[in-house]
């Protein structure tokens, strides 16, 4: 029965074509549209993935990472006087103007590093050397930076070159890779006293203090106890980061805005997919009708209709997926969308895209099961 | 089956899903996080307070003050001279004193003069052997005459000495034994008594002396005698051993250390005092930043 079931969809190519872009295209919808959400939230916590560190001590009214309350220079003392520290160094992180050759501004995202350890610093250099962050008024741009910052010249700013922030000479030593940020400003990272003398003067300066515990101890534990000892808020790396992607869910309207997108794609699926569906039983009314007369039970054409939908849905989400993969990984390339594929992403485009097909399936089976044989000969 | 399995479209999806998951596992993998690219400072005991601290020289650091304003006319020591207490340092212009100082002499002459005179006058009269040829209220007077010439050239004379001692108060001499850590001015400069920057600072380098400041808030848990070690600022490998002298019993306000040009006071700290001497292997200097951890 499933064989001729088969044979009837795939009888008629343009409406087995029709069905499986309706499918496709909602595919298509969620899948980008949870993407772009995801992607879209992994930007707000870019300094946290820029800036490595398995603890991150804040002031404690602090819920997000691109939010900064400076705590006293003191408090780095203090932290460091609880057992179970590894090390604390202290981190900048402001919002700065960048002055270009130009005499045009960029905002820029300021990072100061520890001047000893530099611990925070970035992982991925690609020209340069950041040992040599070490000699006076040098930073390190991102490749980000050197886009924003090229602005004006006649080839794009790198190793030696000078720009100015606050009025303050800044020499290019390092480009590195960084992830963008949520606020869209390129990450410059510099020693945390010459991003201090850099930074308007303000009578705190110390955004963040970077942690890890002593071997032994897990980082939940030692973040606990660090806010119990010092009454500052202390977050490990994922809380910092959870903490920051549903302060973001809270207070803007992204999550509202690409859900509606979401929520659009299931919609259009079903009613597209619905409607080709039944019209496809329709059409077939009389095949269906003849086989009930030659004697198939009704849970036979049941089953013939869902192995049809089954195999539109499984087909329909295969392909969608692809095509998404395929456009997300060239917006990737291009580095200015946000995109994250994650499996959760999959599975659940997946489970809608089965409830798409159940209705569709659903509909056609009410319509065959009343079904009376003599309609053949009409 | 073997009819979905001649299909394109069958194909196309399985690749589309096979892509998918591709570029899942590649967005998922995380980056790894490495070692600092500097092994950071870690305190050497189990329970710690930490302390961030400047090194002084020991006795603390000594600003040399000067008692007029004035100009200098020489400097007799150099940075890194070690200098014994009484050495001359500072040169301040004496020349007005010394100008005032030769008629001040002059004014001695003068009196040493009248005072003979007066003398002269006495014993003549004195020599009289016939006391009623003479006025006795003369003689009384003549006799105060030489007493006030006298007075007078006491008075000149030790108008000279008060000079003297005003010029020798413009040769400024080490206190005490210390080596020279700071010289600020130069011949020709003019200094004031109670400038923010001294003209010369002095310190004594037999022992370094540590001032560590302790948050208030960490305070309580201080104990006199902790033990200690210490890290430069630029040198987290290299624990210097500190041997603890006292604390202050005063909380002073604390000023940041960052070296920006407006101080900002945010919290109190409680100090200690640490020393440690001179070693070939620790580089150390006055005024340098340094990281302390005490064993609690």
């Amino acid at each position: 029965m499933i064989r001729i079931g088969l044979k009837m969809l795939f009888g008629d190519r343009g409406k087995y074509v029709m069905l499986i872009s309706g499918i496709t295209f909602s595919t298509l919808l969620m899948a980008q549209g949870m993407a772009l959400f995801c992607g879209l939230m992994t930007w707000t916590y870019s300094s946290l993935r820029n800036m490595r560190a398995p603890i991150w001590v804040t002031d404690p009214k602090v819920e997000q990472c691109n939010d900064s309350k400076p705590m006293r220079d003191t408090d780095i003392t203090r932290v460091r006087s609880v057992d179970g520290i590894a090390w604390a160094v202290p981190l900048y992180q402001g919002i700065s103007m960048a002055k270009l050759a130009d005499g045009s501004a960029k905002m820029i995202t300021l990072i100061g590093l520890d001047n000893d350890t530099l611990i925070g610093a970035p992982t991925k250099i690609i020209a340069g050397r950041l040992e040599d962050l070490r000699m006076p008024n040098t930073v390190v741009l991102d490749d980000l930076g050197v886009e924003r910052l090229s602005e004006g010249r006649e080839r794009p700013i790198g190793i030696g070159d000078i720009f100015e922030i606050n009025d303050r000479e800044a020499r290019v030593v390092a480009i590195c890779k960084s992830y963008r940020s949520f606020t869209g400003g390129p990450f410059v990272f510099t020693t945390y006293d010459r991003a201090i003398l850099y930074a308007p003067n303000q009578r705190k300066m110390l955004s963040f203090i970077l942690v890890a515990p002593q071997p032994g101890l897990s980082d939940e534990a030692l973040a606990r106890r660090i806010a119990e000892r010092t009454g500052l808020g202390a977050f490990t790396h994922d809380e910092f980061k959870w903490s920051t992607v549903m302060w973001y869910v809270r207070n803007t309207g992204i999550p509202i805005n690409i859900g509606t997108i979401v929520i659009i794609g299931f919609i259009i699926g079903a009613a597209i997919s619905g409607q080709t569906f039944y019209s496809f039983i329709l059409e077939n009314t009389r095949h269906f009708a003849a086989l009930r007369a030659m004697g198939a039970s009704s849970g036979e054409l049941s089953a013939m209709i869902l192995s049809q939908a089954l195999i539109v849905g499984v087909i329909g989400y295969g392909t969608g997926l692809g095509l998404v993969s395929f456009l997300g990984n060239n917006l990737l390339r291009l580095g200015k969308v946000p995109f994250l594929m994650l499996w959760q992403i999959t599975a659940i485009v997946g489970a809608a895209v089965m409830i798409i097909v159940a209705i569709s399936a659903v509909i056609g089976i009410v319509r065959i099961a009343r079904l009376e044989p003599a309609i053949v000969f009409r | 089956m073997t009819m979905l399995f001649s299909r394109f479209s069958f194909y196309l999806a399985l690749a589309g899903m096979a892509y998918a998951g591709m570029l899942v596992l590649r967005l998922s993998a995380q980056d790894p996080v490495l070692p600092p690219p500097h092994a950071p400072t870690t305190t050497p005991f189990t329970n710690s307070v930490a302390a961030a601290g400047i090194v002084e020289a020991q006795g603390e650091n000594l600003s040399l003050g000067v008692p007029v304003a004035g100009l200098v006319t020489a400097v007799y020591a150099r940075v890194w001279d070690n200098v014994q207490p009484g050495q001359p340092l500072l040169q301040l212009d004496d020349r007005e004193l010394r100008a005032s100082l030769i008629g001040q002499r002059a004014r001695v002459l003068v009196a040493e003069a009248a005072e003979a005179r007066q003398r002269g006058m006495l014993a003549r009269l004195e020599k009289v052997a016939d006391s009623r040829a003479i006025i006795r209220e003369e003689l009384e007077t003549r006799r105060s005459d030489v007493q006030v010439a006298q007075a007078e050239l006491a008075f000149a004379c030790a108008t000279v000495a008060q000079t003297e001692a005003l010029i020798e108060r413009l040769t400024i001499r080490a206190p005490r034994a210390a080596t020279v850590l700071q010289l600020n001015t130069r011949p020709g400069e003019f200094v004031m008594p109670g400038a923010a920057r001294p003209p010369m600072l002095l310190g004594d380098l037999s022992y370094f002396q540590i001032r560590a400041d302790i948050d208030e808030q960490v305070a309580p848990r201080v104990r006199p005698g902790m033990k200690a070690v210490g890290f430069l600022k630029g040198d987290t490998q290299k624990p210097i051993q500190l041997e603890f002298v006292r604390i202050e019993p005063f909380i002073v306000p604390k000023t940041s250390l960052t070296g920006s040009s407006i101080e900002r006071v945010d919290t109190r700290v409680l100090q200690l005092i640490y020393r440690c001497q001179m070693a070939d292997e620790n580089a150390i200097y006055v005024g340098q930043q340094i990281d302390l951890y005490l064993q609690e």
